[in-house]
């Protein structure tokens, strides 16, 4: 059965690998040095052998050395300095307390707002990342004037700096803003934007503007790799636009959809930058992120809370984008990406 | 093989480059400033002491020669004496001088070869009581105590407010010009003593000095800064120096071998006007001096330095210490306790180096973290990051350290001092003004002792504000409702201020800290709104308008907010107004609205401590009754041990006398008090003055510390109201919202 399934999947990739006989086999995997069959093997062959493997792992372990103390010393050691401060009561009397500020932060009234906050524009904001983004390549991709001017046109909030993006969304949202005078003009009363509960779709659309160039791109790209031969034989086969989209298209985009998806996630989180500087420290309430609960319980000295809630992000995340992984391997499983 | 050796030379190139762009910068942090001077030269200026206090009954104008010697006047068996003594010798030589009945010596000087000039001023009766100016006079010397000249200035000054002359400073120029100093004026005299012409400075001078080019320049702190200016001759004015170095507030000679020897911050520097930046000579709290009581120095030929300090906080000592460079091996060890602070203000630099100078034990060095020109945040940062870390400081000061005493118990950076003060033999919890410990109590546990106070109150006449020990919003309100929208209600007090001080008062009102919860919406809050919104947008100072007293007294300003930290500026006050005055505080809910304020040195022991015994020790010594009952300066605040503050009390209620020209014995003022538009006598407190500040001190409140994000967030809000735009209601929604996000956090 095995056997079936590799000449199947073989085949799919019109790859012919002819089989080897074992005297070929062996002729071309032998290690360099190796004695062939029927030498003898002598002792000062085998020790240079070992000698040279020796120094060969020395010189590698050299070359590397850098990169892993580099990796230790900026990644391993302050994640376990992390967990360390996320067990002890404070970091000047260091008393282990094990999970009680793990206790404190999941009962702390700020952390479940930051959370539910977070989660709220994860959930809202990268679907429609990714879905808005795909529309528009999807747009792109088809016969329509002016491609290359949209596609630059979708790509520009990328080249501008964030202080400036930040500035353009104050002169938007402020109270005396440029929408709230848009807004009067129907005669619609005045709303604070960043200052009321809609406050997270001012910081939503901020989101979507910036990153759906990007994204876009992406799905551009992949979407040119799709087999046109493939396409091209559904077309023939009578297969409707909808079928093409989710049989053959969506199934070839997985792997980019779920890097999309992943990209999207990780700039959701990074959002707090243009929420911190449009609203400051301490938001109203809709817009408070777990970012804003980590900098501030930073700034506050309280190094347990704050590894405590990062600890437990961090395997929120990790099962999230495990999550995403899995899906992707369920999905896009017989599609080679 | 060439290849491989190669790449390794390249690769040890490139190691060695890393290595050494790895040892760029400086030994210490950005941001952080080691007064210590460890790590920038292994040398130090190690001080030798010489006390001039036995040798006349009142040390008087003491100045240094560049010889080394140091000369001042001072009175023995009841005869004015001349004195020099060489720096670091035992031999004193006296002088008598034989002045002129009710002459006394103002102040001294020098002229540009080396002789002594001292400024000679009689009075009639007691010049703090009105007597009369009778005569101004320069004697000349020879630094060997010769009478080399006398110098009438005759009518001169006789013109001027005899009750407020007095010599500052006293010299001469190479042309043969004296000049003469008092207080904001600039008297420049012919060789024969007649007025050549006067500068009004505007300003207090500080120090006037001539430099190496014969120009005489006068220092002083003016509207725009430090400034200064050389006197002009032939513009009979004066003009300012010409230098790309920024000068600060500081004490300003003429160097040795520069132009200017001065002292900004506690150093030493020394500089031409042509230089870029000027040459760090040494630290002063290093030698276990304090530069605020510096009053001469000099750099000798040999290298060593002079200085002469008056120590006010150890009953007015003149000391002369001599400072010689060694090495630092050679210096004995003692352990160190590191001082943390954002600013080292004069009565901590005080302590710190009265604490230094007497323990064999212990030595405090400052880090003080940033300066004005950095953010808030960057030195927060900095802070923080060395009170978390293993480089952190074994004391803290709570009065300059950003972070709430919230934050760093909740950070258990700060230890418990209550164990301390239970185990001490010296000095006991109830020996200390009860309330006024407490400032620094949360939970039962003591974290740090405020040494000395004042009390921030809000002056009014009873007339206006009633007797009572405290009022009400309303009665406040009331009171701006009867005298009309014209009144100004507190000097120089705007609508953000007023709001974030109502707010700080009450916060026990609209904050739950048992709870962690907030009530904003209720409807207090949007009182105090529109009571703020009573106040200007913007203060602006106005020079040119009615002076403070004028604006009091003719009822166009109604309050002024004080700290009062004397009983003589109770007395000023009640002067001031014209009436009886009530010291009432700020308005508030419930309670009284005094505030207590740090006016001495509040530390705290880090947690962290190796020498927590040393810090203890510090603390203590600032509680010791000598240190309590000689508070550094006139206006240093109460002290905070009950035994010092009783005898203060005491001697405020005390007359004083001085002894007429007939041996008859004349009461006189304690001091002289003012603000620059009036100055008053005070003679003793009597005892219902003293009763009211008692009990000013018991009803303050100690625990009333400013939230500064609270503040921030309900100023931040409060615009859109003020500005128009927003409802009360709408502003106290948001200021809701977001304070119990805040304090959702902080729990």
């Amino acid at each position: 059965m095995k056997t079936v399934k590799r000449e199947k999947k073989e085949g799919r990739k019109r790859r012919i690998r002819p089989e080897l006989s074992e005297e070929e086999r062996v002729k071309r995997f032998r290690m360099p040095g190796r004695k062939k069959d029927g030498e003898k093997d002598g002792e000062k062959s085998g020790n240079g052998i070992r000698k040279k493997n020796a120094k060969g792992r020395r010189t590698s372990a050299a070359f590397l050395s850098p990169s892993i103390f580099g990796v230790l010393l900026f990644f391993v050691v302050p994640f376990l300095v992390v967990i360390y401060y996320s067990v002890v009561d404070n970091p000047i009397q260091h008393n282990f307390v094990f999970l009680d500020n793990f206790v404190n932060v999941f009962h702390n009234a700020a952390f479940r707002q930051a959370a539910y906050n977070t989660m709220k524009f994860s959930v809202i904001a990268v679907p429609l990342a990714v879905v808005l983004s795909l529309g528009l390549a999807m747009l792109l991709d088809s016969k329509i004037p002016f491609k290359s001017q949209f596609r630059t046109f979708f790509l520009t909030p990328m080249m501008v700096p964030i202080a400036s993006i930040v500035l353009i969304w104050q002169v938007l949202f402020h109270y005396n803003g440029m929408v709230n005078d848009i807004t009067a003009l129907f005669g619609m009363g005045k709303i604070d934007w960043l200052k009321s509960e809609h406050a997270q779709v001012v910081i939503i659309v901020l989101f979507l503007w910036k990153n759906l160039g990007y994204n876009m791109i992406l799905f551009m790209s992949a979407l040119g790799s799709i087999p046109k031969d493939i396409l091209e034989v559904a077309v023939l086969e009578s297969a409707k636009p909808r079928q093409i989209f989710f049989h053959i298209k969506i199934r070839y985009l997985s792997s980019t959809i779920l890097f999309v998806t992943i990209m999207s996630l990780i700039n959701s989180f990074k959002v707090f930058r243009e929420i911190y500087l449009l609203t400051d420290d301490y938001p109203y309430n809709t817009v408070y992120m777990m970012q804003h609960f980590m900098n501030n319980t930073f700034g506050n000295l309280d190094y347990q809370k704050l590894s405590a809630a990062a600890i437990m992000m961090s395997i929120v995340m990790v099962i999230i984008i495990g999550s995403l992984f899995l899906a992707e391997n369920h999905f896009g499983k017989d599609v080679e990406g | 093989m060439q290849k491989k050796m190669s790449k390794r030379i390249w690769s040890m190139l490139m190691a060695a480059g890393l290595l050494f762009l790895g040892g760029c910068g400086n030994e210490t942090d950005e941001g952080q400033t080691d007064t210590s001077g460890k790590g920038q030269d292994d040398f130090v200026y190690v001080a030798e002491y010489q006390s001039l206090d036995g040798i006349c009954e009142h040390v008087n104008t003491p100045v240094l020669g560049k010889d080394g010697n140091v000369y001042f006047t001072g009175t023995k068996d009841s005869e004015d004496f001349f004195f020099s003594m060489k720096a670091g010798e035992d031999d004193v030589k006296e002088v008598p001088l034989e002045l002129e009945k009710g002459m006394h010596v103002s102040a001294m000087g020098e002229d540009s070869e080396g002789n002594l000039l001292l400024g000679l001023v009689r009075y009639e009766g007691d010049p703090e009581a009105g007597g009369t100016l009778k005569n101004v006079a320069i004697q000349k010397m020879s630094p060997e105590g010769e009478k080399l000249e006398l110098v009438d200035t005759g009518n001169a000054f006789l013109k001027k407010d005899s009750s407020s002359f007095y010599i500052g400073h006293v010299l001469q120029d190479g042309d043969g010009n004296y000049y003469i100093c008092s207080g904001q004026d600039i008297y420049v005299l012919r060789t024969d003593g007649s007025l050549y012409f006067e500068i009004s400075v505007g300003q207090y001078v500080n120090n006037m000095f001539a430099m190496k080019d014969g120009r005489v320049v006068a220092a002083y702190f003016g509207n725009t800064g430090w400034s200064l200016e050389a006197v002009d001759l032939a513009q009979k004015s004066l003009k300012p120096l010409e230098s790309s170095i920024v000068f600060d507030y500081g004490t300003y000679l003429d160097g040795t071998d520069t132009d200017l020897l001065y002292t900004q911050n506690a150093i030493l520097y020394q500089c031409d006007l042509g230089d870029e930046k000027p040459t760090e000579l040494l630290n002063w709290m290093d030698s276990d001096i304090n530069s605020g009581n510096l009053r001469d120095f000099t750099i000798l030929p040999d290298g060593r330095i002079v200085a002469v300090t008056v120590d006010y906080s150890a009953g007015a000592e003149t000391e002369l210490s001599i400072l010689t460079r060694k090495n630092r091996s050679e210096v004995p060890e003692k352990e160190i306790l590191t001082y943390a602070s954002l600013y080292v203000p004069y009565y901590t630099e005080n302590d710190i180096v009265a604490f230094n100078k007497q323990s064999d034990k212990y030595r405090i060095e400052v880090k003080e973290y940033g300066d004005d020109t950095m953010d808030y945040e960057d030195r927060v940062a900095l802070l923080n990051a060395d009170l978390t870390s293993g480089s952190a400081p074994d004391i803290i000061d709570l009065n300059y350290c950003l972070l709430s005493l919230e934050e760093l118990v909740s950070a258990g950076v700060v230890e418990d001092l209550t164990p301390y003060l239970e185990a001490d033999g010296t000095i006991k919890r109830e020996d200390m003004v009860e309330n006024v410990l407490r400032a620094y109590e949360q939970d039962g546990r003591l974290y740090g002792i405020m040494s000395c106070f004042g009390i921030e109150a809000i002056v009014g006449k009873v007339s206006d504000v009633g007797d009572e020990a405290s009022w009400s919003i309303e009665d406040m309100m009331a009171l701006v409702d009867a005298k009309g929208r014209d009144a100004e209600i507190i000097e120089y007090v705007d609508k953000a201020y007023m709001l974030s001080t109502l707010c700080m008062m009450n916060q026990n009102r609209f904050i739950d800290p048992e709870t962690g919860t907030c009530d904003f919406t209720g409807g207090e809050f949007a009182k105090l709104l529109e009571f703020a919104d009573r106040f200007p947008k913007e203060v602006d100072y106005d020079a040119n308008g009615p002076s403070e007293i004028e604006k009091i007294r003719s009822g166009q300003l109604l309050l002024l907010t004080r700290s009062i930290t004397s009983v003589a500026m109770y007395q000023m006050f009640e002067y001031e107004f014209g009436e009886p005055v009530n010291f009432v505080g700020y308005p508030t809910m419930e309670g009284s609205g005094l505030l207590l304020n740090v006016n001495g040195t509040t530390a705290a022991m880090h947690a962290g401590s190796k020498n927590k015994e040393g810090v203890w020790e510090f603390i203590r010594f600032n509680l010791s009754e000598k240190r309590q009952e000689n508070l550094p300066t006139a206006n240093g605040g109460f002290p905070i041990l009950k035994s010092a503050l009783d005898k203060e009390l005491a001697e405020a209620m005390e007359d004083e006398y001085y002894e007429d020209e007939d041996g008859n014995q004349k009461l006189t003022s304690k001091a002289t008090w003012g603000t620059g538009d009036f100055s008053v006598e005070v003679y003793a407190a009597t005892q219902e003055q003293v009763d009211r500040i008692r009990e000013m001190i018991e009803t303050a409140q100690p625990n009333v510390r400013e939230d500064h994000k609270i503040s921030e967030i309900i100023n931040e809000e409060a615009q859109a109201y003020f500005d128009g735009q927003k409802s009360a209601e709408d502003v106290a929604a948001l200021v809701q919202n977001r304070v119990q996000t805040y304090l959702n956090e902080t729990k």
